[in-house]
C-alpha cells in the first residue's frame, strides 16, 4: 500500500505524524476495544488486520445491547468484518473500564 | 489482498493477518455470525475478499435455536459479522 510508506519512514526516525493504520499496527499484540456501528462492541487481543481493517482478535468478549439487556459472549478467536467497525481504542478492556470511577 | 498488519510475519503466533487466519480455518468447522445475530455453523469450504462464504453441512441457528440444515450454503459477504473456529 503506497500510502503507508511515509508513515513507516516517520516511525523509523521516531518523530513526525503517524497514519491511523500505523497506530493500529503498533497495537498488534495488545488488548483493543472495538466499537461497531450499531449496538455491538468487541474487546480482544489484536493479532492482525488488513487494508479493509478486517481484524483478527483472540480471547474475545462480545458485547451486544439487545432489548433483553446486555448480552456478553466469550470467543477464542475471530476474524471480524471491518465494514461495520466504527472506533478502535487501543489498550482498553472495553465498556466496563472506559470511565475511571 | 495486501496486508498492512502482520503480512510479513507469516504464521507466527503474535501476528496473524486475516488472510493467514483464513488459511488456518479452511476446511475446518466454523461459526459464521451475521449482523442480524443469525449463526451458521458448518465446514468452511471457501471464502473470498468480499467475505462471501461457502459452507458445507450447514446448520442455521436463530436466537440460539437450530432452525434449518443445509448441505451446502453460500453466504453473501456483506452480511458477515465475524467468523470463528468452532470449539471442539
Amino acid at each position: 500500500m503506497a500510502l503507508s510508506e511515509p508513515a513507516r519512514d516517520a516511525s523509523a526516525v521516531g518523530a513526525g505524524p503517524i497514519l491511523p493504520l500505523e497506530m493500529i499496527d503498533r497495537c498488534i499484540g495488545s488488548r483493543i476495544w472495538i466499537v461497531m456501528r450499531g449496538e455491538r462492541e468487541f474487546v480482544g487481543t489484536l493479532r492482525g488486520f488488513d487494508d479493509f481493517v478486517n481484524v483478527v482478535l483472540e480471547d474475545v468478549t462480545e458485547y451486544e445491547e439487545t432489548s433483553d439487556g446486555l448480552q456478553v459472549r466469550k470467543l477464542d478467536q475471530i476474524m471480524l468484518n471491518g465494514i461495520h467497525i466504527c472506533m478502535m481504542v487501543p489498550g482498553s478492556e472495553g465498556p466496563d473500564h472506559s470511565i475511571p470511577s | 489482498m495486501s496486508d498492512v498488519g502482520g503480512g510479513g510475519d507469516g504464521g507466527s503466533k503474535t501476528q496473524r493477518s486475516p488472510s493467514e487466519f483464513l488459511k488456518g480455518v479452511l476446511g475446518r468447522p466454523v461459526v459464521v455470525r451475521l449482523h442480524n445475530g443469525t449463526e451458521f455453523r458448518g465446514v468452511l469450504a471457501c471464502m473470498d475478499g468480499y467475505m462471501n462464504v461457502a459452507l458445507e453441512q450447514t446448520e442455521e441457528y436463530v436466537l440460539g435455536e437450530l432452525k434449518n440444515k443445509y448441505g451446502d450454503a453460500f453466504i453473501r459477504g456483506n452480511n458477515v459479522l465475524y467468523i470463528c473456529p468452532q470449539q471442539a
